[in-house]
């Protein structure tokens, strides 16, 4: 066979006889080698080749190469390179931007000579955008996608127009679309290869089964059809033959024609040159070999359909051995999409095989930690990977023997296979770190004795965050000196090269730095003395952190040895963990910043704009707590907004962080006001989910609430934000009243209740020197805490600091109320229970 | 010979080891329990419910010493483990008639 070449250019004037006499020599060459009976591979591979010149040069006098960038692409058996002599000429023309006229007078003058020349001419027009429509294409045209070849113009379009469509779900719905055709061709045949006159393009066994066999494995596993069925070289005889027989129906029947009818039989066998002395011999000699071919397509097809890995993600599979990827060359080269191998591994409850595994250990070296995870979409990845499930610890631990995890995080490489000898431990180092992840893991599917830890990591806000930190809490190990601030320090590395946002940071900087001390404190101090509590607690801040380092604790003891966490050590564990609690949330109004020890790093830190003498008239007064929960930036900017309050009383603002909003509120205090801010929001169908209110004695509000937009009402109207701000500060002014807009959505409410756990109402006038403290734990509702806080308020009650936990579909929170500037008696308490009650049960 | 079995403070385990090392006792047996004594547990709050804490943690240490510094060791395990409150501990102290050292065989009688 001759090399592709570029047609005779012919004199300008001329060119339509110049194309219609090389489209001839090229004809006259197939029809020659189909005259012999050997129009098969090779003599349609020439013929392709002579078509993709010919393309390329209507391409070139069209002018595509002097517009925006275009590709011509071959689609179905010319992509495959198997054209046949009448074959319709199937192409893709692809833009990389809008089409426009210019554009569109190219494509006419690109295509109307192919007309001319009298090709039948199957073609797509598509820009890059189109890409992301892709999903929703016709299936026909998925499948043509799957043998796309370029031809003329800009070669790269096709990779940006597939790059913009989901490929794990078109690859899925194309291997799902071909099933589907395969089976309503089939039946059209009655589902049966033994017939009389097949069509050798249509029937069942012959060419569309074989590259529908051809494409299964190219999307599912390019090794596939080696494996199983009739084997490659069964295959390859069964193509070059039915080729070689459609090449004879096309050049008998001088059309596109498929059907080996008993006439054509008889011409098919003659050029074929089967020997017999009569007709009849040489037809069943051939239709013998026809039906031996077809029955090793059909048995190639059906192991393909039967045994092809099923789609799983971007290039990957799931296989009987576990993850496999698809197309092992181009995964070697993209790094940042092997941890996709090991999250579908956990999601589909399977390991990552070991031919991926090997691609990846083979490879691992030659990439930088950034090669990894290049994007914020890979860094999120990378995070969501780390939540907490079961798996996590097999496949951390497959990442860790094929080099891979010290391979993304370098500061683990320094303690694989660690030997760290003291009385305790009875593991490396390496395999007690992700032995800690094992544990975390297990308590998800804990028993009765494991439930109270179990529950406090469902509550955990951000569990990845926890993994992060016990990935990498002992790496300090690597060195033989104190290893906690060396841990600490390597991790504020992992954490900025993972470019992880302040909070998140401080999150792992902090649980790794004091890694030990809630040990220590439950095992070796007396807890009973509420100091010891105190100074835990302050230690901790929030009670998120206090989960945390909790479970952290647990998993870290657990994983020394098996005998090293006794029932005894999760009591006190426990009993240090419940009474830091109560004081996180119980006792913090008693602590308030009251002293300028407390106040210098804020002071000190502020921006230019802001004077001490105004930061600290802001702090004064308020809890300690608050400077705890809010970042120094945030804390400014409430500096900033009291400013104005004198000109505009109520400052509202909403911001998305992580898929949840906030609402930030700083105003004065007024009757109320907690349960009408709670209440607007509820009207505009918002699910409170976690949230403080701060109350100042000079009457200083910040409230701040995150919430969830289940009716994506913010998403989905433009101006949404404005008009909830805008309703809260009519609610707030009393020009509209809350109650009213939640009328409606009340009444759904109380007619959809469930009959979950019995809501829970405690008042403790012990905890604080300064409030009475009510705790509520019932069952999430819209409007909840509106009704709650209304009912207090009704009751004559001041709700001065509240806390808002969510967790599942338990609301908890917790109310420090006065009254009259006193707590609340034991009459008042209980007329109070009663109000907060009736409110629960939707009677007040 | 005594056998000296004192319920302590789980944080102050340490505290009675050391005691006991200064009178040269340095053998001892040392158990994680629970139970409850005159405190008989106490009531906790968690979340706005109340629950019992009937069992509290607390460390069971055992040496056996002569009969000579039985006294001293009593009350070097008093004046570490104490700490004021309820819920310090007891200390119980038994006879031993003999005891044997398993590797020897060797009998030692009070």
């Amino acid at each position: 066979m001759s090399e592709p070449h570029a047609m005779q250019v012919a004199p300008r004037e001329e060119p339509r006889g110049t194309r219609q006499a090389y489209l001839e020599t090229a004809r006259r060459e197939l029809v020659v080698a189909s005259e012999r009976g050997e129009g098969g591979r090779q003599a349609l591979k020439q013929y392709s080749h002579r078509m993709d010149a010919m393309v390329q040069q209507l391409f070139a006098e069209a002018g595509g190469p002097a517009l925006q960038p275009v590709g011509v692409y071959a689609l179905g058996g010319y992509g495959r390179r198997a054209l046949c002599l009448h074959s319709d000429i199937d192409l893709l023309v692809l833009f990389a931007g809008p089409i426009r006229d210019a554009d569109e007078r190219f494509l006419h003058a690109f295509l109307n000579p192919l007309w001319d020349l009298g090709l039948t001419v199957g073609h797509q027009v598509r820009e890059v955008q189109d890409g992301s429509r892709l999903d929703s294409d016709n299936p026909e045209f998925l499948l043509a996608l799957t043998d796309a070849r370029a031809v003329a113009g800009d070669a790269t379009l096709i990779d940006r127009f597939l790059e913009r469509s989901d490929s794990a779900r078109i690859s899925t719905r194309t291997v799902d679309a071909l099933k589907t055709l395969i089976a309503e061709r089939h039946a059209r045949f009655n589902t049966t290869l033994y017939q009389l006159e097949p069509d050798v393009k249509e029937a069942p066994g012959a060419l569309r089964d074989l590259f529908g066999a051809q494409t299964i494995a190219k999307l599912t596993d390019p090794a596939l059809l080696g494996q199983g069925g009739s084997g490659l070289r069964a295959l390859e005889d069964a193509e070059e033959f039915l080729l070689r027989v459609r090449s004879i129906l096309h050049l008998e029947t001088a059309r596109h024609h498929n059907i080996l009818t008993h006439e054509l039989q008889e011409r098919a066998a003659e050029r074929l040159g089967y020997v017999g002395t009569t007709a009849r011999q040489r037809v069943e000699r051939l239709m013998g070999d026809y039906f031996r071919h077809a029955r090793a397509v059909d048995r190639s097809l059906r192991w393909a359909l039967r045994a092809a890995p099923v789609l799983i993600g971007p290039n990957l599979v799931k296989a009987a051995d576990g993850i496999r990827f698809v197309d092992a060359r181009q995964a070697v080269e993209r790094p940042e999409t092997w941890l996709a191998a090991f999250q579908v591994a956990i999601d589909a409850g399977c390991s990552v095989s070991d031919d991926a595994l090997g691609h990846i250990q083979q490879h691992a070296g030659r990439f930088a930690p950034e090669a990894f995870f290049p994007t914020a979409a890979h860094r999120d990845a990378l995070l969501h990977f780390l939540k907490p499930r079961l798996g996590l610890y097999e496949r951390l631990s497959e990442m860790h023997d094929v080099g891979l995890l010290g391979q993304m995080f370098p500061e683990f490489r320094g303690i694989s296979s660690r030997v760290v000898r003291d009385f305790y431990h009875k593991y490396t180092v390496d395999e007690h770190t992700l032995l800690t992840i094992r544990n975390l893991e297990r308590l998800i599917e804990a028993g009765p004795e494991r439930e109270r830890f179990a529950r406090l990591l469902a509550e955990v806000d951000a569990p990845e965050l926890l993994v992060l930190a016990l990935l990498l809490h002992d790496v300090g190990k690597s060195r033989d000196d104190e290893h906690v601030p060396e841990s600490t320090r390597l991790a504020r590395q992992m954490s900025e090269r993972l470019q992880l946002d302040e909070a998140s940071r401080g999150a792992v900087d902090f649980l790794i730095s004091h890694h030990l001390q809630m040990s220590l404190v439950a095992f070796r101090r007396d807890t009973e003395d509420p100091e010891i509590v105190r100074q835990f607690a302050g230690l901790v801040g929030v009670e998120d952190r206090l989960k945390m380092l909790c479970l952290m604790t647990l998993a870290d003891v657990e994983a020394v040895s098996l005998e090293m966490l006794t029932a005894w050590k999760e009591e006190l564990l426990w009993r240090l963990y419940v009474d830091t609690y109560n004081h996180l949330t119980l006792a913090y109004g008693d602590e308030v910043i009251d002293s300028p020890s407390i106040l210098a790093d804020v002071i000190d830190g502020r921006p230019s704009d802001l004077n001490a003498a105004e930061v600290e008239e802001f702090l004064e007064g308020l809890p300690r707590r608050y400077l705890q929960l809010f970042s120094r930036d945030a804390v400014y900017k409430h500096v900033r907004v009291a400013r104005d309050l004198t000109r505009d009383p109520v400052q509202a603002w909403l911001e998305r962080t992580r898929g949840e909003w906030e609402l930030t509120v700083v105003t004065g205090d007024q009757p109320f006001l907690f349960s009408n801010i709670s209440g607007v929001l509820s009207s505009f169908g918002m699910d409170i989910l976690r949230g403080f209110a701060f109350t100042k004695p000079n009457g200083l509000v910040v409230d701040m609430f995150h919430f969830s937009d289940q009716e994506r009402f913010l998403e989905l109207n433009d101006g949404g934000e404005a008009e909830l701000v805008r309703a809260l500060r009519d609610v707030v002014a009393g020009r509209t009243n809350v109650a009213a807009r939640l009328k409606g959505r009340e009444e759904g409410i109380f007619r959809r209740r469930s009959l979950g756990f019995a809501p829970v109402v405690h008042c403790d006038n012990d905890s604080s020197r300064r409030y009475t403290i009510v705790e509520v734990v019932a069952e999430n509702a819209l409007g909840l805490l509106y009704r709650i806080s209304r009912a207090m308020s009704d009751s004559g009650c001041d709700v001065d600091l509240v806390l808002i936990e969510t967790e599942g579909q338990r609301a908890i929170d917790v109310f420090h109320l006065t009254r009259n500037g006193a707590k609340l008696t034991a009459a008042e308490q209980q007329a109070l229970i009663a109000n907060v009650q009736r409110a629960l049960e939707g009677r007040s | 010979m005594k056998m000296i079995k004192a319920i302590v403070r789980p944080n102050k385990v340490d505290e009675v080891k050391t005691a006991l090392e200064k009178l040269q006792i340095s053998g001892m047996t040392v158990t994680e329990v629970r139970g409850h004594g005159k405190q008989k547990g106490h009531t906790a709050i968690y979340r706005g419910q109340e629950y019992n804490v009937s069992l509290l943690p607390k460390m069971e240490i055992e040496v056996v010493v002569s009969d000579s510094i039985t006294d001293e060791a009593i009350k070097a395990i008093i004046e570490s483990a104490r700490t004021g409150e309820i819920g310090d501990g007891r200390v119980f102290v038994l006879p031993v008639d003999e005891s044997y050292r398993i590797r020897t065989g060797e009998k030692t009688v009070s």
